[in-house]
């Protein structure tokens, strides 16, 4: 039972009174960012990267991670209170959870969903102490082959899957991995697009380019575009649940944790597709009166379910993040940001090199999601009043923090105006729909993946054939094509279905 | 908006992500291709990213112009707020400017000021005389003196300060 040892010692570390305070302060935070439109996880861990500096890396990385998945709380009541999802990963929550708060169950929604997300936050929490360790053995037998071939299938999904166009999702990675390029080569230490600047030789901070893309250009599109959008907000009721609402959420929180935690433990990413297969099953499940809530009154399954997916999904997703280095959502990436602002690389040798940091990380998973029940079912109300926050405020406040975060992490007044040209590339980029997350994902994925590449090169003796020679790597880069060539043969199948018929 | 200027702005992204292609090419020509056993060097991934973008831009052109982007969300027709976005990046670019002379709090506080000033007339907040410009100074002090001592003091991360007292 060494895992169980393991995990034993990761809550001795994690359950010291000064990591506990940085979890509770984190999942505080996290909960803040999560209620507060117009700043998610991404973004506040992104300005609170600078601590890195000073923090250990235990703490800072409880930190963060409390923030991570607090956020995931948080979200919810936005969702569920207000007209406009906060995350993309509330969207489906909002579809019921909306109806439900007009008519008068805010209460039971809020509930439903903070219960929903202890249950399957918890679940996901076990599978990740369970499984973890045994991908952690597995990955080790992988080469660079293999690893570069796991980093194109992230890339292709982040980029090309989720989102509305192709087109625009590549353009985006490809920016992404562009900024990548900036600074040394990491093999043979050539400088590249630095321009004899020697600022720029250690590349383009993520810190920067997260903040810009997410705070700043949000910002931006506020004062631009958003002004006078009026918002209704719901009226609060007492969070509790009828017997009945238990009934119908605990079937529901199950199925939504085992439909989400499988996609968090692939490098597919995404948090949309789990959440709307829990909705759509939930629809399909409901029978009679149920069924007539749904999209009228406002079924709390609806609620239940996606709500469990989407925290299922975002804490397996620590899988692939702890096990192979491998981040596939904004938030993530800036995780391994900041595992590598400490010198340390996520993968396989992270469960034996810093097998301290793992485990308390994995243990104050356990305890932050104990302290997030809390803090989102008895103490909602307290959240609920940040809404109440005037718009002005609070975005030009969002630009100090954004301030703080880039000019901490190198003290340039440079960097401030790099910023803002950031945030203006991250306005053109939100008006024209394009993707965000492969900028992020590409630009901090790019490096490795080119380091992959070029090892595996050279295992191949200069022979790209090195890359179908193995099974493993021949397997994923069929999984890769699939996943490219897959929706549009069906799109194209339905579309041709759907002419014959009429 | 009017179609043809939609037309004309999703032409222009599209031009410019060809223009960002074809600089990275130019720079992709500087560097050397020292490849070793791999075979591919330090110059191979930008070719790759340049090329791609090319492609990626052309195709973005050629969706610009025969009938706009593919699958985009329904476009929200409000008009731009350009008055807001002037105040915004003024506040935005004077803080670059004077963070390092004024210190951290000043400057910061000015942002905010002038930021919240952009926002409020977004909203159409017309009637903020010298009350709503005073109460924004507070706010904005309250959130950057605090964060400026949370962080020069808690966690020894240098800020620029008006003076050396780590204070102020």
């Amino acid at each position: 039972m060494d895992v169980w040892n393991q995990l034993l010692q990761g809550f001795v570390t994690a359950g010291t009174p000064v990591n506990l305070l940085w979890a509770f302060v984190g999942c505080a935070l996290g909960t803040a960012v999560g209620v507060l439109p117009g700043i998610g996880p991404a973004t506040a861990v992104a300005m609170l990267l600078p601590i890195t500096a000073k923090v250990d890396a235990t703490a800072s990385m409880i930190f963060f991670a409390g923030i991570y998945y607090g956020a995931m709380y948080g979200g919810s009541t936005t969702s569920i209170l207000l007209n406009t999802p906060g995350e993309t990963s509330s969207m489906v929550t909002a579809m019921e959870g909306n109806k439900m708060a007009k008519n008068g169950r805010a209460g039971a929604a809020l509930a439903t969903s903070a219960i929903g997300s202890f249950f399957a936050g918890t679940v996901a929490t076990i599978v990740v102490t369970l499984f973890a360790p045994v991908v952690a053995e597995y990955a080790v037998k992988l080469g660079p082959p293999e690893y570069f071939c796991l980093m194109l299938l992230a890339f292709t999904t982040v980029s090309a899957v989720l989102g509305q166009s192709t087109v625009r999702g590549l353009t985006s990675l490809f920016v992404g991995l562009a900024v990548g390029l900036v600074g040394m080569d990491q093999i043979t230490g050539q400088a590249r697009y630095t321009g004899n600047m020697p600022e720029l030789l250690d590349g383009i901070e993520i810190v920067l380019v997260a903040v810009g893309l997410f705070a700043v250009a949000e910002a931006l599109h506020f004062v631009l575009f958003e002004g006078k959008v009026v918002e209704s907000k719901n009226r609060m009721s007492r969070v509790t649940m009828t017997k009945s609402d238990w009934k119908r959420s605990v079937p529901a929180w199950i199925r939504g944790t085992a439909i989400g935690a499988p996609f968090g433990c692939i490098p597919a990413g995404g948090t949309e597709i789990p959440t709307f297969l829990s909705y759509a099953t939930e629809k399909k499940l409901a029978k009679g009166a149920d069924l007539a809530e749904f999209g009228s009154k406002g079924a709390i399954e609806g609620v239940a379910g996606p709500e469990a997916a989407n925290n299922a999904t975002v804490t397996t997703a620590m899988i692939p993040l702890l096990t192979l280095g491998i981040p596939v959502s904004n938030t993530t990436a800036v995780l391994l940001g900041a595992f590598q602002n400490y010198g340390i690389q996520p993968g396989p040798q992270l469960f034996t090199s810093s097998s301290a940091l793992v485990w308390a990380l994995i243990a104050s998973l356990y305890i932050g999601n104990v302290m997030l029940l809390v803090l989102n079912l008895p103490m909602v109300g307290l959240w609920v009043k940040l809404l109440k926050v005037p718009k002005a405020q609070l975005y030009a406040g969002i630009l100090i923090f954004a301030t703080v975060g880039t000019y901490g992490m190198r003290q340039s007044a440079f960097d401030l105006v790099l910023l803002y040209a950031v945030g203006v590339l991250g306005l053109v980029m939100r008006r024209f729909s394009f993707p965000t997350a492969p900028v992020v994902v590409g630009m901090i994925l790019g490096p490795l993946a080119e380091a992959q590449l070029r090892n595996a090169m050279s295992i191949g003796e200069g022979s790209a054939m090195v890359f179908l020679q193995r099974p493993v790597s021949v397997a994923l880069l069929v999984v890769v094509v699939s996943v490219l060539v897959l929706p549009r043969l069906m799109k194209r199948f339905t579309r041709k279905a759907v002419t014959t018929l009429t | 908006m009017s179609q043809a200027l939609r037309q004309t702005q999703q032409t222009a992204v599209g031009v410019g992500v060809v223009l960002l292609a074809l600089g990275l090419g130019v720079g992709a020509t500087m560097i050397p291709s020292e490849a070793g056993y791999a075979g591919v060097g330090p110059n191979f991934l930008p070719w790759v990213v340049s090329v791609a973008l090319l492609i990626c831009g052309g195709l973005l052109v050629y969706e610009a112009r025969t009938g706009g982007f593919r699958d985009l969300e329904g476009q929200d027709e409000e008009k731009p707020y350009w008055a807001g976005f002037v105040w915004m990046s003024t506040g935005l670019l004077l803080n670059a400017a004077l963070i390092t002379t004024i210190g951290f709090i000043l400057s910061c506080t000015l942002c905010f000021v002038v930021a919240a000033r952009g926002l409020r007339n977004a909203q159409g907040m017309t009637d903020s005389g010298m009350q709503s410009w005073i109460s924004d100074t507070v706010v904005g002090l309250l959130i950057a003196a605090p964060v400026y001592w949370m962080f020069t003091q808690f966690l020894a991360i240098s800020l620029p300060g008006l003076t050396q007292s780590g204070w102020i």
